[in-house]
């Protein structure tokens, strides 16, 4: 049995090599000067074609080897070991049959050893490797001259009269130029058209494959190849678009935008004039023709941090959604590096005007202890407003440890604007209680300068830093505009009981300087634990002017004392903190507080008076980071920090922009206290393509600034900044996405929950008001690749309100958002878009008008011309003209809807073509 | 410049002609991964990335061997570990047993949240001998390159002093062990800062027996299916988890 055994296991191996037709090499190493017998030389046998490695053995302790399953074509053998020389040897095989090299002899290497030279020449020529590099420069040559003609000019480097360039002997078969294909195969294409000055270094080497030119190292065949190595600033080129939209009804948007660069230099320029929303860049845009999108990397956190828009931040031309916008922007922005990319310069200039004119309605329930007021507002709206900006940012990299960081920004703007309103207020029984007609004006300039100045240190000892920060700020305000209003006031009969007429000039003037410096320091006490402490001292004087004018015969000259002030304000703050942060491999905690100490002293210039406050400040947090795997972890974290009352909070002044609300400051007001807490638990799967994330987040706030009001029998409010307890909100969300793998479908679900406590005080009553928001969402969406992308949204909400004086009166009510979407890629380079919002408000016993809106958008578009460089597109927005802009708040006594005018139906036809040279716009 | 100490033990090692040859020690491997060109193709975020994070992102991981086994597995701790979310990668802490006699290994890979466990036949790799030559941890190596996964080009430097034919991660089937080894697409190197002799015990090649069983293809396939929408990041994915 077991020899049946053998036999087929024999038979078997005897069929397989015969069908396999491998060949074998045997023989024996042997030293020729000891004559003994090499055990563990390397046999190895190479395709001669390719040098692949087809099989290879060691020698036994006889020197005898055995390769076995060789190919059969020209193989060549190499025979190596540790102190030996090489031994190689070329062999055809051409049958199956066993070859036999017989007894190799080795020499030893020391045998072998010559003296070699190696020397290496500085300067003009450079030897890396099998690369033979020529520093351009270094030979010289006519102006104007071509590549060409340098080449001429370098050793061992020939060329023809008809551009054939020969090297070492070798005919160039390629030129790359900064390693890569120059317009093709042709090498006379690049060396005849580029200019010799705009080379860095020729190189010449042995082009094996494209990957091996890209790794600079070697790996087969041989093609003599040069590579031309431009200078940095001859790396020229420019991309851009240009956008010529327009429809019926006088709608257009139309924008251009250019970036050209050269080597590390880029200028770009951008200008947009459009009335269909668009104001400025957007954020693939910004990275591309504006200074970047101002992020910054966190180390504390791994992660990237967008600071806000300088626009946004300063009141600037930003569309919200509200009114309908015309508006122009245009920009230029310049921006280099030099020395190895350690100094970094960069500035733009930006251009904003916005136009916006709507109309608006407001409808508002005011719960009262005893009574309902419901008030009317619709208004009518122009504003216009406009700026120039101007900034720059200057970086220097001193050393590995060390750098600089300057910029500064300053702008300048008018604004105008205009509004009418028509205010009503009814009571409980629907008769009016009072009316008011007025008109507001005006008309203003801002400036403002701010710079900052950043030094930063990294000592040798990993995790010792220090910086020092420097910033001013500069702002102004001034304004001068009208009040014109008559509000008349109704006794019970119905009849007029009270009427008043103002007709006021506002002359509005503000004034703030800043000064703030501070400086930390971070030692590591160990490789895991870091201590930051921070210094800092923070200096703002400001003055405020407010000048209230009454009209008399046609002059507005009479001041008038109770709605005027000027107030001077100088606040000095000394700050220190310490924080401790631990980093470890599953979780990072730190935990830290400042403290800051303020004097406040507010100067009324008129009465010269003076207040002196001072507040100490906390600001303590807490930060727990723990990560069960990369892609799987819990967070807690938490914050507390105090906030002083603004200054017009604390200034005792009446503003009866309103006449039916008037708003007046409190000087006794205390700073609030804000506790934050947070706990996030977030995993992704990501081989099965499974999300789970939650987060709960609680705040409360101890003396929390509220209003305390006063509403009259005339349906006046007159309300007042005040310290209350007991203010909190609740945030709750849970969410689960799957990827339903059958259907290729992405599926997401979530949760949230939201409830507040509002405090404030009513006619010398505390009410507490309660809201609760309910939410549920899901959502689906397919993509597949340069076909289709559609998805589907829907949610439901459920808001609920109450307020203590008058539990009786309940706010609730339901909502729904539905969202569809499809992108499709049809034949013949078209495409087409559309999506359609469904907004559903439950009406109410208080909201009872019709808010539904259904939103539908759609646009066809078809690629144009060679690269699909061109884009005609037709898009509607807005096919059913139904959009309304719309928002309720329900978190006070004061419960209110709001509904806007905004963008309705519109045609566009437009035009896009993207133009380019030597690169592209990057995408994100 | 890394300490580089060859400790020389009178153990497994073999006299011929002046020349020792190892058949069994450990090799500790030095891998460097080069995060700012990895961050060069992120324009913008890259270049501020670059500012905060070290060029190098360096960990250690020991090859032992023994005739005809060679275990790879997370090595000691790096001085300063680099952690940053954007630097973690899939598959970065492997643990590879390869059988040299039968031509299988069981490897363990960590992909996302999915610890695996891979068994399967050795990888072939068409590895092209080149004459250059290098010193590496005290031993005089060979250049060989190769193309595996169709465009990941590998340039590994092998020593013939040792003789279990073997290699960090996958990377085997050279006429001794490797020693350096290149990928430049994947921006990562390892070369071997020490070998020694002592110290290898038959518990060192204890199989890895935790994960879910699957083979090379399978693993491909379930892979390509989830990173299907990762765009320009899902080739890269790929290829470090099935190095």
């Amino acid at each position: 049995m077991k020899n049946l055994l053998f036999f087929f296991v024999l038979l078997l191996a005897v069929v397989n090599s015969a069908k396999s037709q491998h060949a074998s090499v045997k023989g024996s190493v042997k030293d020729t000067s000891n004559k003994k017998d090499l055990q563990y030389s390397v046999v190895a046998v190479l395709r001669k074609s390719d040098s692949v490695l087809v099989g290879y053995s060691r020698t036994n302790q006889g020197g005898n080897f055995i390769v076995k399953n060789l190919p059969r074509e020209k193989l060549i053998v190499w025979i190596t070991h540790p102190t030996f020389a090489d031994y190689v040897e070329e062999i055809l095989i051409k049958d199956t049959s066993v070859l036999d090299l017989g007894t190799v002899n080795l020499t030893t290497k020391s045998q072998l050893l010559q003296e070699v030279i190696v020397k290496q020449q500085l300067g003009a020529i450079r030897f890396k490797g099998d690369t033979t590099e020529f520093i351009a420069d270094s030979f010289k040559v006519r102006p104007n001259a071509s590549v060409e003609d340098l080449l001429r000019t370098l050793p061992g480097i020939q060329v023809t009269k008809d551009g054939k360039i020969s090297a070492q002997g070798q005919t160039i078969e390629k030129v790359l130029v900064d390693g890569e294909e120059f317009f093709g195969d042709d090498p006379t294409i690049a060396t005849q058209n580029l200019r010799a000055d705009a080379l860095e270094k020729v190189q010449v080497f042995d082009k094996k494959s494209d990957q091996a030119a890209f790794t600079g190292i070697d790996d087969g065949q041989s093609k003599k190849t040069l590579n031309l190595k431009l200078k940095e600033n001859k790396k020229n080129g420019y991309f851009g678009k240009v956008t010529l939209g327009a429809g019926p009804k006088n709608f257009w948007n139309n924008n251009g935008m250019i970036n050209s660069f050269k080597g590390k230099r880029k200028v770009s320029a951008f200008g947009i004039m459009s009335n269909t929303g668009k104001t400025g860049l957007d954020w693939n845009e910004q990275s591309n023709y504006g200074g970047g999108n101002n992020m910054e990397y966190m180390e504390e956190y791994g992660g990237f941090v967008s600071f806000g828009n300088y626009d946004q931040d300063f009141g600037g031309p930003t569309y919200y959604g509200e009114g309908l916008p015309s508006s122009w922007s245009g920009g230029l922005h310049f921006s280099n590096k030099w020395r190895a990319d350690k100094n970094n310069f960069n500035s733009s200039y930006l251009f904003n005007k916005l136009n916006n004119a709507g109309t608006s309605g407001t409808f508002t329930q005011t719960i009262l202890p005893d009574t309902l007021y419901f008030t009317n507002q619709r208004s009518t709206n122009f504003d216009s407003r406009l700026r120039h900006s101007l900034n720059a940012m200057f970086e220097i990299q001193i050393d590995s440890s060390s750098s600089v960081k300057i910029s500064t920004r300053g702008s300048l703007g008018k604004s105008l604007s205009d509004n009418s309103l028509y205010t009503e207020s009814l009571n409980s029984s629907s008769n009016m209680v009072n009316r008011s007609n007025r008109n507001v004006s005006s008309n203003g300039e801002n400036a403002s300068a701010n710079t900052t100045a950043l030094w930063r240190k990294k000592f040798k000892k990993k995790g010792r830093t220090i910086s020092w920060n420097l910033q001013q700020d500069f702002r102004k305000n001034t304004s001068s505009g009208f009040l014109n209003a008559v509000n008349e006031y109704f006794a019970k009969s119905g009849l007029i009981s009270l009427s008043d007429t103002v007709d006021q000039k506002k002359l509005n003037e503000s004034q703030t300087f800043t000064l703030d410096t501070r400086a930390t320091y971070t030692e590591p006490l160990s490789k895991t634990a870091y201590l930051e402490v921070n210094y800092g001292v923070a200096t703002s004087n400001s003055t405020s002017r407010r000048t209230t004018l009454d009209e008399a015969g046609g002059i507005y000259a009479k001041r008038i004392d109770s709605l005027s002030n000027e107030y001077a304000f100088n606040i000095l703050t000394n700050s220190g903190g310490l924080a401790l942060r631990i980093v470890k491999k599953k979780y990072n905690f730190s935990l830290g507080s400042n403290l800051s100490y303020s004097d406040f002293e507010q100067t009324d210039l008129r009465a010269d008076t003076n207040f002196n406050y001072s507040f100490i400040n906390l600001f303590p947090k807490a930060n727990f980071v723990y990560s069960f795997t990369q892609f799987k972890r819990l967070s807690f974290n938490y914050n507390g920090n105090t906030r002083q009352p603004s200054l017009t909070q604390l200034q005792p002044l009446r503003d009866n922009t309103d006449p039916l609300s008037i708003y007046i400051g409190n000087p006794d007001l205390k700073q609030e206290f804000r506790n934050s807490f947070r706990l996030t638990f977030n995993d992704y799967k990501v081989l099965n393509q499974r999300s789970v994330y939650a987060n709960i987040s609680l705040t409360n706030v101890s003396n929390a600034i509220s209003n305390s009001d006063r509403v009259d029998s005339l349906g006046r409010r007159v309300f007042q900044s005040i310290n209350v307890n007991g203010s909190y909100n609740i945030n709750a969300y849970a969410g689960y996405g799957y990827k339903i793998k059958v259907l290729d479908l992405s599926w997401n679900n979530n949760l949230s929950y939201s409830a507040g406590q509002m405090i404030n005080f009513i006619n010398g009553r505390k009410n507490e008001n309660k809201n609760e928001n309910y939410s549920i969402r899901t959502s689906f969406y397919k993509n597949k690749a340069k076909k289709y992308h559609v998805g589907l949204s829907s949610s439901i909400t459920y808001t609920t309100s109450t307020s203590s004086i008058r539990k009786d009166v309940v706010t609730k009510f339901w909502s729904q958002t539905h969202n569809v979407y499809g992108n499709v890629d049809l034949p013949l380079k078209t495409e087409f878009n559309t999506d359609c919002d469904f907004n559903f408000r439950q009406r109410t016993s208080v909201f009872d008008r019709n808010n539904n809106v259904i939103r539908w958008n759609a646009s066809l578009g078809k690629k144009l011309f060679k690269n699909d460089v061109g884009l005609l597109k037709l898009s509607v927005f807005d096919i059913l003209d139904q959009n309304i802009g719309f928002r309720r708040n329900v978190t006070s006594n004061y419960v209110y809807e709001k509904t806007y005018e905004t963008l309705r139906r519109y045609f566009l036809l437009s035009f896009t073509l993207n133009f380019s040279k030597n690169g592209k716009p990057s995408q994100f | 410049m890394k300490p580089i100490f060859l400790s020389l033990l009178v153990c497994i090692t073999v006299y011929s002609t002046k020349a020792q040859f190892l058949s069994k020690g450990k090799i500790e491997f030095e891998r460097k991964v080069n995060v700012h060109k990895q961050f060069d193709a992120e324009g913008e975020w890259g270049q501020m990335l670059k500012k905060s994070t070290p060029q190098f992102k360096t960990d250690y991981f020991d090859l032992y061997f023994e005739n005809d086994k060679s275990m790879y597995k997370p090595g000691r701790e790096a001085d300063a570990p680099v952690r940053n979310f954007f630097l973690s990668n899939p598959a970065s802490a492997n643990v590879v047993l390869n059988d040299y006699t039968s031509n299988q290994f069981i490897s363990q890979k960590q992909v996302f949240e999915q610890n695996f466990l891979i068994q399967d036949t050795i990888r072939k790799i068409n590895w092209k001998i080149t004459p250059d030559t290098r010193k590496i941890a005290g031993f005089d190596c060979r250049k060989a390159v190769a193309i595996i996964l169709d465009s990941i080009y590998v340039v590994a430097f092998f020593t013939d002093e040792i003789l279990v034919p073997g290699g960090p991660e996958s990377f085997s089937g050279l006429p001794g062990m490797i020693l350096g080894l290149a990928l430049p697409r994947l921006n990562t190197t390892w070369f071997a800062t020490k070998v020694q002799l002592e110290g290898v015990k038959t518990t060192d090649f204890a199989p890895p027996v935790k994960g879910k069983k699957t083979t090379m293809s399978e693993l491909k396939v379930s892979i390509q299916k989830s990173l299907k929408d990762w765009g320009k990041y899902a080739a890269r994915n790929i290829w470090l988890i099935m190095i």
